[in-house]
């Protein structure tokens, strides 16, 4: 099964094309990572897949995405379905500056209508915090300012945060960059752990993680998906010359 | 000859604490003088009194409910419209041509003499849809002139509330007026409520708007309806000072502090909440 299928994906800004006629396909419960020099459109992708980049004015999009079996590139489609499906880490940690439980509640509050109350509610905060493995160290500070944690407490609240609104598949947007070696580790693992019952694609410039997590590798530069491949075949034998280039570090 | 720096920065600072001196001795000269003469006019009778023989004597009661009518009004009719304007202005409105004149309009409109605004109070509350001179026309006519202040305010609060908040919680699958209500407005509100303080500060010390559309120079009794017209603080101070004669000094200066008083303290309510938020938030 694919969580997401891309066929023939166009995507310009203004004149400027930032996707050239990507195909691919992203496998359930797997790790994607999308690699690449800054600006080969391996962002702009990732925001395609929720829509995100619908916020930028001049974009147009042509081609499939099919999520779930529907073409959410379609006009009708119902973002608010396609974003509790499809759920983004960002690259710098941004929990609302609420408490950890306001973070974490923030997604059942929007979507429910209210039924289950206080006691369905402290049960996803619960789980979800367990989920990234936060909830021992913040159990006792649940009604804290989420913004007085550190940086890679931030980032697993975010990732909690979007746990609690249950999604299918989680687009993370260099989630470590701006982490430490040790934190990045740990969040690593933490994917490792996540890719159980969610699937996950990646962004990172950081090719040794992408080589470390992922299952599928994908390159890109310019806009164009240069191969996409199982993870350990694109690093040690790599189809295209431009691929072999970049991981070899003659390149961006 | 070479300049000797040290010198030459001594001078500069000189100068410009000059200037900070010469800026701030009159504010704090005009403050003692009203307090020094004003104060021995205080009294609870001076505040909750009647003005009586022709206003040479008693208190200024009905000025001081005129003015929080007034006030009052003003808000109550400014503080949604106004807000609802930002909301759009910031939030909905496409940034093009149009949206950009009407931003720079507003903006302008917070800098058109007071009076003008009375003369469009008096055309179109007063005679054109026949309220007559009342606290309605004036609280409208006041609650017009700051509804520039608040818009621009508010504006400035909502667009000051990061971009990666309505991401994160458009991410999250909110719609945007979920975004709005639950994310931007809350953090946005200390900007807007000093905003509107400041406005308020500023409607109730004007003259100029209520002179055609409310103020009544001489009545000694509380307005019972919206229709009714009312005293004013700012109008009866002018009126102390430049139409009757032979008035002690002690009642304008008391009128004078009452008033300077009550926008003091509206300003100093802003000061602090904005004080206040500004520790809490730290994004």
């Amino acid at each position: 099964m694919n969580s997401i299928e891309v066929q023939d994906l166009n995507l310009w800004y203004g004149d400027f094309q930032a996707l050239k006629s990507v195909s691919c396909a992203f496998a359930e419960k797997n790790i994607t990572a999308i690699i690449g020099p800054s600006g080969c459109g391996k962002s702009t992708m990732l925001r395609v897949f929720n829509r995100m980049n619908d916020l930028i004015e001049g974009v147009r999009v042509s081609g499939r995405i099919v999520i779930e079996g529907r073409n959410i590139l379609e006009p009708g489609t119902d973002l608010v379905w396609l974003r509790k499906n499809v759920g983004m880490v960002f690259q710098r940690p941004n929990p609302f500056p609420l408490s950890v439980y306001e973070n974490i509640a923030f997604g059942e509050k929007i979507h429910s209508s209210g039924t289950g109350g206080k006691g369905r509610l402290d049960q996803v905060v619960e789980e979800s915090l367990r989920s990234v493995l936060l909830w021992d160290e913040l159990k006792d500070k649940l009604h804290k300012p989420a913004l007085g944690l550190s940086l890679e407490q931030k980032q697993r609240l975010c990732i909690a945060r979007l746990i609690a609104v249950k999604p299918q598949v989680l687009l993370m947007d260099e989630p470590c960059s701006t982490l430490d070696p040790q934190a990045t580790a740990r969040i690593e693992e933490l994917m490792r752990e996540l890719k159980r019952e969610y699937s996950i694609v990646i962004v990172t410039h950081n090719m040794q993680q992408a080589a470390r997590v992922s299952d599928d590798t994908g390159f890109m530069l310019l806009g164009e998906l240069v191969e996409f491949t199982r993870t350990q075949e694109i690093f040690t034998a790599p189809k295209d010359k431009r691929t072999e280039e970049y991981i070899t570090g003659r390149y961006g | 000859m070479r300049k000797d720096p040290l010198k030459t920065q001594r001078i500069a600072f000189f100068l410009m604490f000059l200037a900070t001196f010469l800026v701030v001795v009159p504010v704090g000269l005009i403050v003692v003088i009203i307090v020094q003469k004003g104060l021995p006019a205080m009294s609870w009778q001076f505040l909750t009194d009647m003005p009586r023989q022709g206003m040479r004597a008693g208190g200024i009661f009905p000025a001081i409910i005129g003015t929080l009518y007034l006030v009052s009004g003003a808000i109550i009719f400014a503080l949604p419209i106004g807000l609802l304007a930002a909301v759009y202005l910031s939030e909905y409105a496409r940034d093009n041509l149009l949206t950009r004149i009407i931003k720079l309009a507003i903006v302008n409109l917070a800098g058109v003499p007071s009076v003008v605004y009375g003369l469009f109070g008096l055309a179109l509350f007063v005679v054109f849809l026949k309220f007559g001179a009342s606290i309605l026309s004036g609280s409208l006519t006041l609650g017009i002139m700051i509804l520039p202040i608040i818009i621009t305010t508010s504006r400035e609060a909502l667009e000051s509330v990061p971009q990666s908040f309505r991401e994160v919680s458009l991410s999250l699958g909110a719609s945007k007026w979920q975004t709005i209500r639950h994310i931007v407005l809350p953090n946005a509100i200390p900007g807007i409520l000093t905003g509107t303080i400041l406005g308020l500060g500023r409607a109730a010390g004007e003259t100029a708007p209520i002179l055609f559309t409310v103020a009544a120079f001489y009545l000694p009794q509380l307005p019972s309806s919206l229709f009714d017209q009312a005293m004013a603080l700012p109008y009866h101070l002018y009126v102390l000072s430049t139409q009757v004669p032979n008035v002690d000094p002690k009642i304008t200066y008391g009128t004078a502090l009452v008033l300077l008083a009550i926008v003091l303290f509206m300003n100093l309510i802003a000061i602090v909440i904005r004080y206040r938020f500004r520790k809490l938030k730290k994004w």
